[in-house]
């Protein structure tokens, strides 16, 4: 039986953690690490790099390397042109349609960068499991986190990269909702809880009721685009224009005007190890400068104070205030920062818990997760919520709402609408998310069209949109004419996501690289084991004894036999034909076996001898 | 109460197309609940249905357990609130339609119990825009249409009154009451609810010309 695991797919960092006899492990290296930096870099031979290596690259060839794509995940090039600015990699795609990532000389979209990392982690989790002497330790299935905030684009490009990565996404959970899970196993808890998640990219709160097992999210709310990286973004261009300024205490291996992307990354380094070195220590070195605790609150500040109005208003959703918060779980590399823990702590009045390691919580709640949807397992029940409202465009740019937020999923809508010209045969139909009344405020999902409605006068056709949320929080679009029945029925495809075919294309090019890798790999293994035997033959050709050898022992043509072997696979050695080496190989192998035998005891005689000489 | 498994092979039932959130959740058809009752009837029923749980079932079985999920999740959060919860009855006894919901034509049409309010707010309002155009200071016209709020959310607070007291006029009504007795408190019900909508959207009004 293959494996299923739970995967947080991190925007800094990605785990990968499994259900070991009723217990959530995260899978490690060698080296106890649990942690894969979710960072991809290429060679300029078309190598990929992911993890650590990656990372490391990213001084040497930050051209190459692509960090923090979760950011990317379901947008269009127009919401991320402001953003790209700081990064090193080139950040492309045309108006309108998906962003596209280059890297050398290929191009890739944010979820096939995420596939990448998703592969590695399958990788790891494979590897472990073959260690453990598991008979199948192939890891086909997984269930993969994402911010409770991001919308239905970013959720699908979620499921896609899990899809391109070769795994059946058993299913999307929220990440504050995976941590409170990990939460609950330990104590059999009951009452309100609120999560605080703030991650390397993304902000999300959400309050849940638990009881009798079952963890039912109330409200949820969040910024799926704030988080640590935005903090290191602050202190990057801090020390850049402190350095532009010509602060002569701001040496920075020589800077010129327009620091190289390296030197960017080098900088971004050291701010995050003084981040980190201010979270224990009162103060630090930040290239050559000191920098205490209070100068770097004051400096990130308004960015921690952004996480408190999403906290508000889901309180308010659950019509809670928060005194009537029982426990406050904290989750997310960057809670460690004291002003964080403070600022949680002051609103709600409590002192939040951090047993377990903020970094693997999340990882850890999704293989719980996977192991109830493959067992059955009953004990525990994750009720989450859709975090936008959904709808549709009516008259006058307005959007009507058909599922409100914080609306428990799987969850259904429906409303009705009619034509507003006579004989009129399709009806627009444009799909959107968001709080917000008019149109163009809220993010557009899909736009569609009903057709084939028979001429009618206008406002006599009844067409019935009908939504469906899935346990993924993942929408599907039903539209039909009550009066004729025509129906159509629509997976929302994001306007900036892929279609199924590209996601089945990109799977499939997976598939020929990960088949092509496979093949070079027995390639080479094969081309090393044919010239293991050629210098050997070649060797035994020079050694001094060999020509009486030849004249002594071999039979007549055998020396011509063992010529034409070594000839014929020297030939092949030159191309790629994995079997004509193999077929070489054994060729020249047998040919010479006999003499292999006799030089070898001639060697053995030799040895005897020596020693008997020796002794005497 | 609903059957929502087959008695004789115990799996999970396509969700028919009749029956309704009070008879799916197993609670009377009533406008004051039992609010712990209906949770913990909400929480059975979901371990029940989850789609979670049917993971490695049948397609149909699936497709039964996210229908059944959903409508559950939609019955819960309809029924869980008391007003979302009189409008489903009114739905239910064929007294609310679409066009009366939120923004429908039924909630343009002033109801006669509002007229004088709402003749008053529309001669307030013209004036606070005609100040505005003028150039006059935030000062001067900002009160005015907060005291004009006011008179409008005493109303709410009057018909949210009224909405409880024909609620437990409903409840007490006894099963072999009259369908005329019925119907005589879903009238009166339907009447504030609409008058209510149109509350909603004055307070609305007044709300986006303060913010203006």
């Amino acid at each position: 039986m293959s494996k299923v695991v739970g995967i947080d797919l991190g925007t800094t960092n990605s785990l990968v953690a499994y259900v070991r006899d009723g217990v959530p492990v995260v899978i490690r290296d060698k080296s106890g690490d649990g942690l894969v930096p979710s960072v991809v870099s290429s060679a300029p031979d078309g190598t990929m790099f992911v993890g650590r290596e990656a990372q490391r690259r990213l001084l040497t060839d930050a051209n190459r390397t692509v960090y923090s794509v979760k950011r990317f995940m379901g947008k269009g090039l127009d919401d991320v042109r402001d953003e790209a600015r700081l990064l090193p990699f080139r950040v492309a795609g045309e108006a309108g349609g998906v962003v596209r990532i280059g890297l050398g000389d290929r191009e890739f979209t944010p979820p096939e960068i995420s596939a990448l990392i998703l592969r590695e982690l399958k990788h790891r989790a494979e590897e472990h499991f073959a260690a453990q002497g598991e008979f199948d330790p192939e890891v086909d299935r997984a269930v993969i986190t994402v911010p409770a905030y991001f919308n239905d684009a970013q959720r699908t490009a979620t499921r896609d990269a899990g899809r391109i990565a070769g795994l059946e996404v058993l299913r999307i959970i929220n990440e504050p909702t995976a941590a409170s899970l990990a939460y609950g196993l330990d104590k059999r808890h009951t009452g309100v809880i609120a999560v605080y998640d703030l991650g390397g990219g993304t902000f999300d709160i959400s309050i849940l009721r638990v009881e009798d097992g079952v963890f039912q999210v109330l409200a949820t709310n969040g910024d799926t685009h704030l988080g640590g990286d935005d903090i290191d973004m602050l202190l990057v261009e801090k020390v850049l224009l402190d350095v532009e300024s010509e602060h002569p205490s701001y040496v920075v291996s020589g800077f010129g005007r327009t620091p190289t992307s390296e030197q960017i990354q080098e900088v971004r380094k050291a701010v995050i190890q003084a981040k980190w070195d201010l979270s224990d220590h009162e103060e630090t070195q930040l290239l050559g400068k000191r920098i205490t605790r209070a100068e770097f609150e004051e400096l990130i500040r308004p960015i921690v104070d952004r996480t408190l109005r999403p906290c508000l208003q889901a309180l308010g959703d659950a019509q809670l205030d928060a005194s009537q918060i029982d426990e406050v779980v904290l989750v997310g590399g960057s809670t460690r920062i004291p002003l964080v823990r403070r600022l949680v702590a002051e609103l709600f009045g409590k002192a939040p818990h951090s047993e377990l390691n903020p970094d693997e919580v999340v990882a850890l709640g999704a293989a719980i997760q996977a192991d109830i949807l493959i067992t059955g397992n009953r004990e525990m029940l994750l009720l989450d919520v859709t975090p936008l409202s959904l709808g549709i465009e009516t008259m006058g740019g307005v959007t009507s709402k058909i599922i409100l937020r914080n609306s428990t999923i799987p969850a259904t809508g429906s409303e009705m609408f009619t034509t507003g010209v006579d004989n009129q045969t399709a009806v627009d139909i444009h799909v959107l998310q968001g709080e917000r009344e008019l149109v163009a405020d809220n993010r557009s999902l899909a736009r569609f069209k009903l057709r084939g409605i028979p001429p009618m006068p206008a406002g006599m056709p009844r067409v019935q949109v009908q939504f469906q949320i899935d346990a993924n929080g993942i929408l599907s679009v039903t539209a039909s004419e009550l009066r004729t029945n025509i129906q159509q029925t629509i997976e929302v495809k994001p306007s900036y996501g892929l279609t199924d075919q590209q996601v089945e294309q990109m799977l499939l090019d997976s598939f020929e690289h990960a088949e092509a890798d496979f093949a070079a790999r027995l390639l080479i293994d094969a081309k090393n084991e044919a010239e293991s035997v050629v210098n050997a033959t070649e060797k035994t050709f020079r050694s001094p004894d060999f020509p009486e050898v030849a004249r002594v022992e071999l039979a007549a043509g055998e020396q011509k036999r063992i010529e034409q072997a070594l000839t014929g696979l020297k030939h092949v050695m030159l191309s790629s034909d994995r079997d004509a080496i193999l077929q070489w190989t054994k060729v020249l192998n047998d040919a010479t076996q006999h003499l292999a035998e006799i030089m070898m005891n001639r060697s053995v005689k030799e040895a005897l001898t020596g020693k008997n000489i020796e002794r005497l | 109460m609903d059957v929502h498994f087959c008695p004789q092979c115990t799996k999970i039932l396509t969700l028919g197309r009749q029956g309704d959130y009070f008879a799916f959740i197993g609670v009377p058809r009533r406008l004051n609940l039992d609010l712990a009752d209906l949770e913990q009837r909400f929480r059975q029923l979901s371990r029940q249905f989850h789609p979670d749980f049917f993971y490695n079932a049948s397609p149909s079985e699936r497709l039964a357990s996210l229908e059944r999920s959903s409508y559950l999740n939609d019955a819960y959060r309809t029924l869980k609130q008391p007003i979302s919860r009189i409008a489903y009855l009114l739905e239910l006894e064929g007294m609310w339609t679409t066009a009366d919901k939120g923004d429908g034509n039924a909630s343009k049409q002033v109801p006669p119990a509002l007229l004088e309010e709402v003749f008053a707010l529309n001669e307030e309002l013209d004036e606070v825009r005609l100040l505005r155009e003028s150039g006059a200071p935030v000062e001067q016209w900002r009160p005015r249409l907060q005291r004009a709020a006011q008179p409008i959310e005493a109303k709410r607070a009057e018909h949210e009154a009224q909405l409880q007291t024909l609620s437990a006029r409903w409840d007490a009504l006894q099963p072999d009451a009259t369908d005329d007795a019925r119907k005589a408190v879903l009238n009166a019900l339907r009447e504030r609810m609409l008058e209510r909508n149109y509350i909603n959207n004055l307070l609305g009004t007044i709300e986006r010309e303060l913010s203006a």
